[in-house]
């Protein structure tokens, strides 16, 4: 016999490619299509901003853990998984440097002061977006470009970063203007004007192919991706066929996009409320494939996944319907992430054969304070 | 319930690679006798046996060498005629030292003398448990709980089903497949039997569909047979969980902590059927067994009828030894076997098969954090939440661990196989059995 026989306890087999790396690469795998469209649409910029992105994520992880005096884990692809979806949550016109800031941020605050890739209650993408939004660096991350604007400026022409207050004319680095639509993504479109008032003041999107004559997108370039908005929420068809390969990989479960979209749809279409507009137009598709699925801050049942997914559609709707926030899906995501901690705690999943078991668990209402370790004998 | 394919099964489970192939289609053959055979005195769940032989003491072939008085016991029996060496402490299998009866067989072996013209339709029930203690019969597809106690159930609790397993869903065993294939009215006699031991009115035996060959064999067997039918199974893991199987073949659930015969059902395993065959009709005690040795690390995989106490050394030699890179030795399946650290543990009445596995084959990595993917909750076919009661055992949460269902897990190591953080509940559910078993006892 060569060398020491490995005695571990059974089982013996493991699921051929069932890593965490494996699921990490899938993710990115499925964004692609998502992310070169955006390439194509918003130009060079896209390429820059996730980069910066990836890098600054990989330095953080880097940096904490070796504070923290962890292994380094960059081979797992989790950060990049996290940068990547950082970058798709902002505006193909923030700064490199405000790009850089968040995803630190994402990745050493939102990760691994938590305790790294399991640990952490919030999804750390989503939640460093917030943060940006509420801080005064938020006026780096609401500027929203016309599709194919770059037609003009060139593709490879970056965007300047000096903003002042209140300018929303951007500059290339080559001193001239790039005309830039100020905003008017679909989802502001939606909130200022329903279906009535025709708000786009800027200069007319591109062709007429995509807008209808009162300059609202149609469904189809929503569906399609010719809209603006940010990096990642583009095209619903691509992060659509994104998410069905993540599905079908097995690398997340259907119930949770299937709830979100499937209650917001719903609500929407109860409330007669643009159904199919509203269910196209913002980060819906993106969050309810590849955010809502995050594993670590969404639910481990499948009665806690629907409870999940359908609170996101919910809340969504009314985020949408009572007080506009372009960053809706985000918040309903990060407010159930909090919901993931009590309906994995508190919400029962019946064991194989057991009967009368009620919805809940029989635990106290409120976490005991520290684990009493239980006595041993020597 | 049916499953995708039509055939009968459960929710939840895995498709490992079965590697099946590899032995399914080696006849069973005679494992040659070693130089030294290594009994363990008790090799049921129960009340442990005295020996009744001591050194020096000359032994028959099937002579009974250790027993109990207690009610819930298997006797066991000399694999070989020959000299009792000593009666010592052997590592065995699960890494605990057990008392064996060490014997020198004789250089001429003797045939076992059959009893002749039994009738095995004037047995009664009685009779029939009797003679399933007697020949020292235990569960044979690993879990050797003694079957003459399986056979009497509570009086309030009426069993209308036998079930044979023979649905064989670990990986790369095939022992079970060669006996049905083999000896195929050898096991509905058994199943008979086992149906009048219990008053049971019908007899299912349940096969998984990567076996249709011995489908057709057993359907054969049996036709004409009152009450019993074949019945083919979804090709999933665990198939063959008792309260798996008991919900594929007839709709019932048995609930947490109860016995199949609370919904009127017994399950024995397909060796197990044929060796009360073998009791009834011959008079032949449980002194050897039909094990399949096998894995990409052995040079000529088969299936071996090895007489019990067989150092499994002996059975890897019969099989021209081992090949490649050995990284494991299991004995039993590899999802609930048990690692060896060397060749010497003898084989016992549950051994199924002995499976030599090479670094190509084995998959190890270190154990990271849960990332609550939630693909062991998925798979798990009991309902559980292994990544809780992991997590419950690492805070020495006991009642929590119970709560999440540490007591329910039957360790089929389904969680295991699809946790992509490689952590190895079973360990932690055995840790809580342990702890958790401790502290009631308190
Ligand atoms: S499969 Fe592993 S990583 Fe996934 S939830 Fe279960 S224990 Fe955690
Ligand atoms: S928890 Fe136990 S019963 Fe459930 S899959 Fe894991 S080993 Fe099997």
């Amino acid at each position: 016999m060569a060398g020491e026989l490995l005695t571990n306890v059974s089982p013996h087999l493991h699921k051929k490619d069932e890593t965490i790396a494996r699921a990490m690469k899938d993710v990115l795998i499925a964004l692609a299509p998502a992310a070169i469209w955006a390439l194509v649409v918003f130009g060079f910029n896209v390429v820059l901003i996730l980069a910066v992105s990836c890098i600054a994520a990989a330095i953080a992880e880097v940096v904490m853990r070796k504070i923290m005096g962890r292994k380094i884990t960059l081979k797992d692809y989790s950060a990049m998984v996290t940068a990547v979806l950082f970058a798709f949550l902002l505006p193909p016109t923030t700064p490199l440097w405000v790009v850089a800031i968040g995803s630190f941020i994402a990745i050493a605050v939102f990760k691994e002061l938590f305790g790294g890739l399991g640990k952490n209650v919030v999804n750390p993408a989503i939640t460093a977006r917030l943060l940006l939004w509420i801080t005064p660096l938020s006026v780096y991350t609401t500027k929203f470009v016309r599709p194919f604007y770059w037609k003009d400026s060139g593709f490879f022409t970056p965007i300047a970063t000096s903003f002042s207050k209140g300018v929303t004319t951007f500059q290339t680095l080559a001193g001239n203007s790039v005309d830039v639509v100020a905003a008017a993504t679909p989802m502001s479109l939606l909130k200022s004007g329903r279906w009535g008032v025709d708000v786009i003041t800027g200069p007319t999107p591109i062709g007429a192919t995509w807008t209808n004559s009162a300059g609202r997108p149609t469904l189809g370039s929503l569906f399609l991706g010719l809209k603006s908005g940010c990096i990642g929420e583009v095209s619903v068809l691509l992060l659509l066929l994104g998410g069905l390969y993540l599905i079908w990989r097995g690398t997340i479960d259907w119930r949770i996009p299937t709830g979100i979209i499937g209650s917001f749809l719903l609500l929407n279409l109860i409330f007669w409320n643009q159904p199919l507009y509203n269910l196209f137009a913002g980060g819906l598709f993106l969050g309810a494939f590849f955010m809502a699925t995050d594993w670590v801050t969404s639910p481990v049942t499948r009665r806690g996944k629907w409870i999940y997914a359908v609170g996101i559609g919910l809340t969504v709707f009314l985020i949408r319907l009572l007080h506009y926030r372009p960053e809706g899906v985000a918040i309903a995501i990060f407010m159930w992430n909090f919901g993931t901690l009590l309906i994995d705690r508190y919400i029962a999943q019946p064991k194989f054969g057991e009967v009368g078991v009620g919805v809940f668990n029989k635990l106290p209402i409120l976490p005991e304070p520290a684990p009493a370790p239980a006595k041993k004998e020597a | 319930m049916s499953g995708k394919t039509g055939f009968k099964t459960f929710a939840g489970g895995i498709h490992p690679p079965y590697n099946k192939e590899l032995a399914s289609g080696k006849a069973i053959r005679a494992c040659p006798i070693p130089p030294e055979v290594y009994i363990p005195l008790s090799q049921h769940i129960g009340a442990p046996n005295e020996a009744l032989v001591a050194a020096g003491d000359r032994v028959e072939l099937g002579q009974r060498i250790g027993s109990s008085d207690a009610f819930v016991s298997a006797p066991v029996h000399s694999s070989v005629a020959g000299t009792v060496k000593e009666v010592a402490e052997i590592t065995g299998f699960t890494g605990a030292k057990v008392k064996c009866v060490v014997i020198t067989p004789d250089a001429d072996q003797p045939e076992f003398a059959k009893q002749q013209g039994k009738d095995l339709e004037a047995y009664s029930d009685e009779e029939i448990r009797a003679i399933a203690r007697e020949a020292g019969l235990v569960g044979m597809g690993g879990a050797a709980f003694p079957t003459h106690v399986k056979l009497a159930p509570p009086k309030d609790k009426p069993v209308d089903t036998v079930i044979i397993n023979a649905c064989e869903c670990e990986p790369f065993l095939t022992c079970d497949h060669r006996l049905m294939l083999e000896r195929p009215a050898d096991l509905v006699a058994g199943l008979k039997l086992l149906m009048k031991a219990v008053g049971a009115r019908d007899g299912i035996i349940g096969i998984e569909a990567n076996k249709m060959d011995a489908v057709e064999e057993m359907r054969k067997a049996a036709s004409g047979a009152d009450g019993i039918k074949v019945e083919v199974l979804d090709v999933k893991y665990p198939e063959g969980a008792e309260k798996m199987l008991i919900f594929a073949l007839t709709g019932r659930k048995v609930p947490p902590g109860k016995l199949p015969s609370e919904v009127g059902c017994l399950v024995q395993n397909v060796g197990t059927a044929v060796a009360l065959y073998e009791a009834a009709a011959w008079g032949k005690p449980l002194y050897e067994r039909v094990v399949t040795v096998t894995g990409d690390g052995i040079s000529e995989p088969g299936n071996l009828l090895v007489r019990i106490g067989t150092p499994i050394q002996a059975l890897i030699d019969a099989c021209g030894g081992f090949k490649g890179d050995l990284a494991k030795i299991v004995m039993g399946g590899p999802m609930t076997g048990w690692a060896q650290p060397d060749a010497k543990a003898p084989v016992v009445k549950g051994t199924s098969g002995v499976l030599a596995l090479t670094a190509d084959v084995v998959d190890v990595a270190e154990e990271h954090e849960c990332v609550r993917c939630a693909k062991c909750v998925d798979v798990c076919p009991m309902f559980l939440q292994p990544n809780f009661i992991v997590q419950a055992v690492k805070r020495e949460e006991w009642d929590k661990a119970e709560m999440w269902g540490a007591l329910d897990c039957f360790e089929c190591g389904c969680c295991s196989f699809t946790c992509p953080a490689y952590i190895p509940h079973v360990t932690y559910v055995r840790k809580a059995k342990a702890d958790i078993g401790a502290l009631k006892r308190k």
